[in-house]
């Protein structure tokens, strides 16, 4: 090994050890922001993002994302990549992370870049070689894709702010939901360290736009927003508590994404959860992703889809089926006439059919089968919807009645899960730790 | 009696067809069949359309001013579909936007059988055009000519010329249709421009740059790495990248040694 560190490594030894670290990251997004090339050098972004191939786990690849190196003098018990481990350490050069990038970039395999590293020395060396590493690609190099790169926690306000101006996204990862945990797993990083440069990149994003308004053509700081991760499963945390820090990390810190990563058993230590052979919390991280939109684009509030008594979500239905089970008061509601807010509520009906059902409907009577031609999800839809005062079939508005036939309809489990249809019963409660429930939260509302 | 016009199965056959349609019989009851793809109905009177880019011209400038550039744009998209009944629903969504107030709006009417036709349409091309923007794989050519070969089911060659354009303005790139045996050529500064009915030098496009080689190994070896193998699940990977995709693809390919 130390011979191997000693010699120099091919670009191709470099990128197996660099990606392979970095995979573990789950954000791979390049949305966020428009861009038209200026004509004088290489590319240009698109708001909705690009995904350009998906590898064998399913998982879209958007970047090229690698760390910029895996040396690091953290010791996360987590990480694969912490001061404790034996793996082969490297670091790329500013120049071979710019050529990689160009050469993907032109023959459209890539989006963009983006840069996340271990700790070399400290926070502010390792937040400087990045900079550094930016600045090339943007400066000489000319590259106008897609950066997303990592803000190192610790690292000086200033080069922080230097590097926010060359990126379109910036991230600081969250790790865990609970300070508790945060000592327990990553002794060296703290909520405070983690919540500081998020803040400063939020205060100066808002100076920006000001800047902006002001002068048409002031440069852009961080224009694609700031996004984070949380690891799901590696401690007791209820589904509630990470939803609860997701919606405080909307509101108060104007994230625009909350990503989570089910926890992959990379290390053996006697603080993480015990390796089985049932792999990664995948349905768990489903179903997180599931509600974190329901709070993004569906106007509800973490309070509404889970509680104190209810802190985990149900493993067969999907968590805004479960919040209309639980209010079928307010249940058959009629599509010609209800409010664009109830019908977002209605299970089968997403944004965009919301949208075209407001639009449809007052040129026309809508009908059951001009639903299905706006992409309207029938089978699960029919349960709470009137159209012209009739319901489709004659059904009861009975919970269990309209549960058994959801499932009976064949609720599609995502692809990401497989066989992970039941839970082992046990005598212990082992998902709600009682002492998990009063633990203190990263953030709150 | 119902009046039938014929055209040729091209952009401009079928927007002529829409001009002669829309001067002689826009109040009466007509529709256009493409040529070849037709099945001779009884009472039905035929009419052969002589086609030409001023009728193409103005129909499309006609939509534009009354209907709206975004309808336009649906309605061009439904037209680089291979669907044989695409020319009729774009006629006959033409003759319901003059029966509603604001014309403008007549993508809205999703009640309305053939608007559903042509939004379903528009958003088939527009998805496919999406993806080829995602799954394209340029090559180095000897010649430094980024190279790409693509097989998609519409012609959707148009739809992201102007993408790789603004991506890659100091490139000289080409991008193959191997379905339709079209051709978008890029020269760096220029505008590019759209070539059909060319034959290509095979023994050129094989002739690939010494760089070329390595950067496909390196972009295979990313490809694989960045998996995670406790979450593999090729049938997810499958759902989002179909298989009919991957033989132009580079890291599908077979490896270069």
């Amino acid at each position: 090994m130390a011979e191997k560190i000693q010699t120099q490594m091919s670009i191709q030894e470099k990128l197996l050890i660099l990606s392979d670290a970095a995979k573990y990251d789950v954000s791979c997004t390049s949305s966020g922001v428009d861009r038209r090339g200026d004509g004088t050098g290489m590319g240009n972004c698109q708001a909705s993002g690009i995904c350009h191939s998906f590898s064998s786990d399913g998982r879209c690849i958007s970047l090229l994302k690698i760390l910029f190196t895996n040396e690091c003098i953290y010791d996360c018990r987590y990480c694969i990549n912490r001061s404790s481990n034996d793996v082969p350490r490297t670091s790329f050069t500013p120049e071979e992370v710019c050529t990689l990038t160009m050469e993907f970039y032109r023959r459209n395999y890539i989006e963009g870049l983006f840069l996340s590293s271990g700790i070399l020395k400290s926070p502010d060396y390792t937040m400087e070689l990045i900079y550094a590493t930016l600045y090339r690609l943007r400066k000489v190099c000319n590259f106008q894709g897609y950066i997303h790169v990592k803000a190192i926690p610790g690292a000086s306000e200033e080069i922080i702010q230097k590097t926010g101006f060359l990126a379109d996204r910036m991230s600081v990862n969250m790790e865990l939901p609970t300070a508790e945990s945060l000592r327990k797993l990553a002794p060296h990083k703290s909520r405070k360290n983690i919540l500081t440069p998020m803040r400063m990149v939020q205060n100066r994003m808002n100076e920006n736009k000001y800047e902006i308004s002001v002068y048409k053509n002031a440069p852009r700081f961080v224009p694609a927003g700031q996004s984070t991760q949380m690891i799901i499963g590696a401690t007791p945390e209820s589904d509630y508590q990470i939803l609860s820090v997701a919606e405080a990390l909307y509101r108060k810190f104007d994230l625009k994404r909350v990503f989570y990563s089910a926890f992959v058993s990379v290390n053996e230590d006697k603080a993480l959860p015990a390796k089985t052979s049932d792999g990664p919390p995948l349905l768990r991280e489903h179903r997180l992703y599931q509600a974190d939109w329901l709070l993004r684009f569906y106007k509800f509030e973490a309070s509404e889809l889970l509680d104190e008594n209810n802190p985990n979500f149900n493993v067969f239905l999907d968590p805004k089926c479960c919040w209309a089970l639980r209010h079928l008061e307010q249940f058959p509601v009629e599509v010609n006439r209800a409010a664009y807010e109830m019908l977002l509520r209605v299970p089968g009906i997403g944004v965009k059919s919301a949208l075209r059902i407001v639009k449809a409907r007052t040129m026309g009577i809508i009908q059951f089968e001009d639903l299905k031609k706006m992409g309207v999800v029938l089978k699960r839809a029919l349960y709470f919807i009137t159209c012209n005062g009739k319901m489709m079939y004659r059904t009861k508005m009975d919970a269990d009645y309209i549960t058994r036939n959801l499932m009976n309809a064949g609720e599609r489990l995502p692809d990401s899960v497989t066989g992970m249809t039941y839970h082992q019963l046990s005598l212990f409660d082992d998902v709600n730790f009682i002492s998990s429930q009063k633990a203190d939260l990263i953030i709150r509302n | 009696m119902k009046k039938i016009y014929v055209c040729g199965n091209s952009i401009t056959g079928i927007l002529s067809a829409i001009y002669d349609a829309w001067k002689e019989s826009r109040d009466a009851d007509a529709g256009i069949e493409i040529r070849g793809f037709m099945e001779p109905r009884m009472f039905c009177e035929y009419a052969e359309v002589t086609e030409n880019e001023l009728k193409a011209r103005a129909v499309s400038r006609l939509i534009q001013k009354n209907m709206g550039y975004n309808t336009w744009w649906s309605v061009y998209h439904a037209l680089l579909s291979g669907d044989t009944d695409r020319a009729d629903a774009v006629f006959h969504v033409m003759c319901a936007a003059r029966k509603i107030p604001s014309g403008r709006r007549i993508m809205e009417h999703l009640t309305n059988p053939d608007v559903a036709k042509v939004f379903e349409l528009d958003r088939r091309v527009s998805n496919e055009a999406h993806l080829f923007k995602e799954f394209i794989r340029f090559r180095e050519l000897e010649n430094q000519v980024l190279f790409s070969e693509i097989s998609p089911d519409n012609h959707i060659l148009v739809c992201i010329g102007n993408h790789f354009a603004d991506r890659f303005p100091m490139e000289n790139w080409m991008i193959y249709d191997k379905t339709h045996e079209e051709c978008i050529l890029h020269r760096a500064h220029y505008k590019w421009v759209l070539v059909s009915g060319q034959e290509l030098n095979q023994d050129v496009l094989r002739r690939i740059s010494d760089a070329e080689s390595e950067y496909e190994q390196l972009w295979k070896t990313f490809f694989d790495t960045i998996s995670i193998k406790e979450r593999e699940n090729p049938k997810c990977q499958q759902t989002h990248l179909p298989l009919r995709y991957r033989a132009d693809m580079t890291e599908f390919g077979p490896t270069i040694v």
